[in-house]
């Protein structure tokens, strides 16, 4: 569960067009890197792929989405981004709640759940997010009050939360040092056990080392889609060549 | 149009690489050539060292090589063209490497061969025609590299071929020679391990042409197989 698939996709703010006929399968269970360059499209890209996109005003597409089959503007949107969970670049714990609640919030928003299944899933996603050792003798301390690696795995650990089947990341190492790089690196690694991963980064050394495929976007183009190590050794088209060897950016 | 980045430190990087990899190649063809030189007459203790010498030197600009792709790779973390350039290069030293000291061991051969004071076999003809094919096949295969351009190396199996039948033919005739007593045993082995210095020089040429093709069109070609 969790395949994405992008069907002749174009994404316009008011008039300016971002996305060109983009079409493209995000295969369940990998991880998949978006790159190229600022302003190329590949955020307004996984902003479609959960809908917040249409969230802006006076923005539209035209194509399809469809999760599992399912076109996803068919489905309800708040069920979508439950299925689809998303980290940003800057983490964003709700300031005034405990890291418990943070983690807790998607669980107490939806309701039905008892104080002891909440208790064993916000284990269990600090867990999964790698974070639980960290904090397992603070949980009741501010959310904000950890450091900003730790902040992003606990927004890792709230998007887990709700169970979801994949998790966008919209580069969610830019704002962070080596050690908490690494960390979260190594976590998108053991995600992929059980979850469709797609991160968009501009790190392309970040996208060699955590993704199965890479896409490359230029200009709101998909102009290259292939396994990670084809698209770094031997990439199809000049313009990656060029774009990932560095000679324009 | 994108604006174009230059990579100026990676850029002098890989020029430095390649004109390295000029010299450890003009190094190779020069032992090549020279050992060749001697089956025909015996090379004076001076010239045999002078050999044994570039041999060594072969080697220590082998590791300064090395040296060079691991530094360009931890600190500038090519991709593509570039890391394949890089890799490529470090495989080509290898078989250089080898050329060169295949050089030395045909020289130290056609050196005992001498020191019993054997004339040249008349069959050494051959093995001269293998020398200059050998050295046209490196030469062919490090000037492609040098213009990353695969074409010249498409058809280097044909000059590979030319070797082997001419390896193939030298060991019957050294073989029936010695077996029918017109060549010492000593003697025809030495000629044996000279012809098969020259086919596995040929055969690490067609290890560079291989490596350029992938350097060129980032495919691996599948090896040939003569039937």
């Amino acid at each position: 569960m969790g395949r994405f698939v992008v069907d002749h996709l174009n994404a316009f703010y008011k008039d300016k067009q971002a996305l060109y006929d983009v079409s493209l399968e995000f295969p369940e269970k990998t991880v998949t890197a978006i790159i190229g360059p600022s302003g190329c499209g590949k955020s307004t890209l996984i902003r479609c792929l959960n809908r917040l996109h249409e969230v802006t005003p006076r923005a539209r597409h035209s194509g399809t989405i469809s999760l599992d089959g399912r076109e996803i503007h068919e489905m309800d949107a708040v069920r979508l981004r439950r299925r689809v969970g998303m980290v940003f670049q800057k983490p964003n714990p709700f300031p005034t709640m405990t890291v418990y609640e943070n983690v807790a919030a998607g669980l107490k928003l939806e309701g039905g759940h008892p104080k002891n299944e909440i208790d064993q899933e916000v284990y269990r996603s600090l867990k999964q997010a790698a974070l639980w050792e960290e904090v397992k003798s603070n949980l009741d301390g501010p959310g904000v009050g950890l450091s900003g690696g730790q902040q992003q795995r606990l927004c890792i650990a709230r998007a887990l939360a709700v169970s979801p089947e994949v998790l966008l990341m919209d580069e969610p190492c830019s704002a962070l040092d080596p050690i908490a790089t690494a960390k979260i690196e190594d976590l998108i690694f053991d995600l992929r056990k059980n979850y469709t991963v797609v991160i968009v980064t501009h790190n392309m050394q970040q996208a060699a080392r955590v993704a199965e495929y890479t896409a490359f976007m230029y200009m709101g183009k998909l102009v290259e889609f292939d396994l990670t190590e084809k698209l770094f050794e031997s990439p199809k088209e000049k313009l990656t060549e060029s774009y990932i060897t560095g000679r324009f950016g | 149009m994108p604006e174009q980045v230059e990579r100026k430190a990676l850029s002098e990087g890989l020029a430095h690489l390649n004109e390295s990899m000029r010299t450890l190649a003009e190094r190779s063809e020069l032992a090549i050539r020279k050992a060749t030189g001697y089956l025909e007459r015996t090379p004076t203790p001076g010239e045999a060292e002078e050999v044994f010498t570039i041999d060594r030197d072969i080697y220590d600009l082998r590791n300064e090589i090395m040296k060079e792709c691991v530094d360009l790779i931890a600190l500038h973390a090519p991709v593509a063209r570039d890391l394949r350039t890089i890799t490529t290069s470090m495989e080509i030293t290898t078989d250089l490497d080898r050329i060169g000291r295949y050089s030395k061991d045909i020289v130290e051969a056609a050196q005992r061969i001498s020191a019993g004071g054997n004339a040249a076999h008349p069959r050494v003809e051959m093995l001269v025609r293998m020398g200059g094919l050998t050295i046209g096949m490196v030469d062919t295969a490090i000037q492609a590299f040098l213009n990353r351009d695969a074409a010249p190396v498409l058809n280097i199996n044909e000059a590979d071929n030319a070797v082997d039948d001419l390896h193939d033919r030298v060991f019957t005739d050294m073989v029936d020679q010695m077996a029918g007593r017109s060549i010492a045993p000593d003697v025809g082995a030495e000629y044996i391990l000279i012809n098969r210095y020259f086919e596995r020089i040929s055969d690490h040429a067609v290890s560079i042409g291989y490596h350029v093709t992938y350097m060129v069109t980032g495919r691996r070609p599948s090896r040939a197989h003569k039937s």
